[in-house]
């Protein structure tokens, strides 16, 4: 199972919309995951993210809307007639059966005859290290191996499309980096197309190619991890994606004051009136002052290369700031400061 | 706070006793004397195993063993190809219909046997009605409020939906999900309701008296006016049968659990 020797498919949803009742959890998603790629849906729960992900592996239905594998109409075809490996939060691995017949049970139901099938579970025990493991049973193993045997699982099938359901949250925090990067390792190894919903945004801007952001059933925004962060489109966008100031001040016509400085309002032109703008902390920066400054510090904490530095301004408003180390050494808890913010355009959102 | 401790230690030492006391004389003691009674030689000199042996010579001993088996056997596989595939729907679809089910399920336990067997006789097809088959019916439906509980706990106990959500989406069809992930999953539960059935049927004296048909609880009623010592090996007898089932549910149920593991 090599990246030469499968043609790697195509996911199209269009208008894809579903009701429950009254309540609708998803609102006319469009989305196109091409070839290979790996397109995360990120958001709060209830976003509907995770009715989007049941809808394509057909375990859900549409209430109106269409979905295409590689061009074909997958509305109708049944769920065990898609052919999508869908890994779970819950890794859902069947109790009664070890690693290695949980790996190949896709593969019995394909008919797929015991030499064959013999030569795929040793390649993906391979592929997820696991291969001392063939004969446990899933209460043996922890929950990282369990999550790794669920991902051979759905790839032994060899999936047009790779499905994974939030599955890095019942995972403790070492074993989720280290399971979402072999995740993403696989995943281009073999240049499968696959669809990952989560809530986690740092999850979401590692791994993936691009990052869907959604909210109330809708796309708020997709885009590739570096746009998403540098240019949301919308405050909630910006607030969902990485840290977020929000700091109050005074919008006139199509600027703020921040700190002093004048600067142009990207969004919600013409606003007046109080507003937070929405500032990243790596955007601020704090500075020494012989006088009196526009803040105080807080506290510093030293991560390694950079440094986060917590002051409160004079009007009370707690501002989070990013510098490199060795810049800020010289800033204490307690001490006066001046805060700049090095943008020339910001996101207000109204208060 | 040492004396507090005594007491209570005290207390608790009493309780054990006095239920250990209560449950010898009017448990333990009962089984032993009638035990050794069975063992008595007709007059009261000495033991052997006659009353055994008259036991096994009794006409229709054998035959009733059959029959209770043969149904009972039946009414366990009938009642276990009934419920595990409605509990299965019924746990996996909405709850909606779950309620109702769970009524009509207890009904057994409340409607009088009279009723019971009266009315459901004449629902049944008569050439149904003319075979001791229709006891088997019977026997499924004084089973349902018990293989109701044991299988719905059982598929409580996994995570139903996703395993057959991983199931389905692995490429199997609904038979192949509940033969191969669901009845291995919920094993235990199956068995159990298994033998509850099995163990109800073969026990069952009211239904099939009222019917005229002849079991092995039947027999032994007519069987034990002729002689009372044979009537205590009779008891004795069912007793061992009915513990040594109970040890094999208990053995089964286990061995299931294991096999599901802890940690789902």
């Amino acid at each position: 199972m090599n990246k030469k020797d499968r043609v790697s498919s195509t996911l199209e949803l269009r208008g894809v919309s579903r009701n429950f009742g009254p309540v609708t959890a998803l609102d006319g998603l469009d989305l196109v995951v091409a070839p290979g790629e790996l397109v995360a849906l990120l958001g709060p729960s209830g976003c509907g993210k995770t009715t989007a992900l049941r809808i394509v592996a057909g375990l859900e239905v549409a209430t109106s809307g269409e979905l295409f594998v590689n061009g074909e109409r997958y509305n109708e075809v049944a769920a065990n007639a898609r052919d999508m490996g869908m890994v779970f939060q819950s890794y859902s691995l069947f109790p009664n059966l070890n690693v290695s017949e949980n790996i190949e049970y896709g593969l019995r139901a394909r008919k797929i005859g015991s030499a064959q099938r013999a030569k795929r579970v040793a390649e993906m025990l391979e592929l997820v290290a696991l291969e001392s493991k063939a004969k446990s049973f899933p209460h043996q193993l922890s929950g990282g191996q369990q999550q790794r045997v669920a991902l051979a699982r759905a790839l032994a099938i060899e999936p047009r499309v790779l499905l994974l359901d939030e599955p890095l949250s019942a995972l403790d925090a070492q074993v989720r980096s280290q399971i979402r990067d072999e995740i993403r390792r696989i995943q281009l190894e073999l240049g499968i197309t696959t669809l990952f919903v989560t809530h986690d945004q740092e999850e979401a801007l590692t791994i993936s190619d691009r990052v869907g952001v959604m909210s109330n059933g809708r796309l708020e925004q997709i885009d590739i991890p570096d746009v998403l962060y540098n240019n949301p489109v919308s405050t909630f966008v910006a607030n969902f994606v990485g840290t977020m100031n929000h700091i109050p001040t005074i919008a006139s016509g199509d600027t703020v004051d921040i700190f002093g400085k004048k600067i142009r309002v990207k969004n919600s032109k013409g606003v007046n009136g109080s507003v937070s703008a929405l500032v990243r902390p790596e955007s601020i920066e704090v500075t020494r002052t012989s006088g009196s400054g526009n803040a105080k510090i807080i506290t510093r904490s030293f991560l390694g290369a950079s440094s986060q530095i917590i002051c409160q301004t004079a009007e009370g408003a707690v501002i989070q700031a990013l510098m490199p180390s060795h810049e800020s050494g010289d800033l204490h808890p307690g001490e006066d400061v001046t805060l700049n913010v090095t943008l020339n355009e910001v996101l207000v959102s109204h208060v | 706070m040492a004396s507090n401790l005594r007491n209570s230690s005290l207390q608790k030492w009493s309780i054990i006793i006095f239920a250990s006391l209560l449950g010898f004389t009017l448990f333990i003691l009962p089984v032993i004397a009638s035990s050794i009674y069975s063992f008595q030689k007709p007059g009261g000199k000495g033991y052997s195993f006659i009353s055994y042996t008259w036991l096994l010579h009794q006409a229709g001993f054998f035959p009733s063993v059959g029959t209770s088996l043969k149904l009972a056997v039946l009414a366990g596989i009938l009642n276990i190809s009934l419920m595990v595939p409605t509990m299965v729907y019924l746990n996996f679809t909405g709850q909606k219909l779950k309620p109702l089910v769970d009524f009509i399920c207890i009904l057994p336990l409340v409607i009088p046997v009279v009723s019971l067997a009266i009315g459901a006789q004449n629902a049944m097809p008569s050439f149904l009605q003319n075979t001791q088959y229709e006891l088997v019916f019977f026997f499924v439906i004084i089973g349902l409020p018990f293989t109701y509980r044991t299988l719905d706990t059982a598929l409580q106990a996994i995570s139903l939906k996703t395993l057959v959500e991983a199931s389905r989406s692995l490429g199997a069809s609904w038979i192949r999900t509940i033969i191969r992930v669901i009845v291995p999953a919920i094993r235990g539960g199956i068995t159990g309701a298994l033998f509850l059935t099995f163990a109800l049927s073969i026990g069952e004296y009211t239904i099939t008296s009222l019917l005229h048909w002849e079991t092995f609880p039947t027999w032994t009623v007519v069987a034990s006016q002729q002689n009372i010592l044979g009537a205590i090996a009779l008891s004795v007898f069912s007793f061992v049968s009915a513990i040594a089932l109970l040890a094999t549910v208990a053995l089964f149920s286990k061995k299931g659990a294991r096999q599901v593991g802890v940690d789902q």
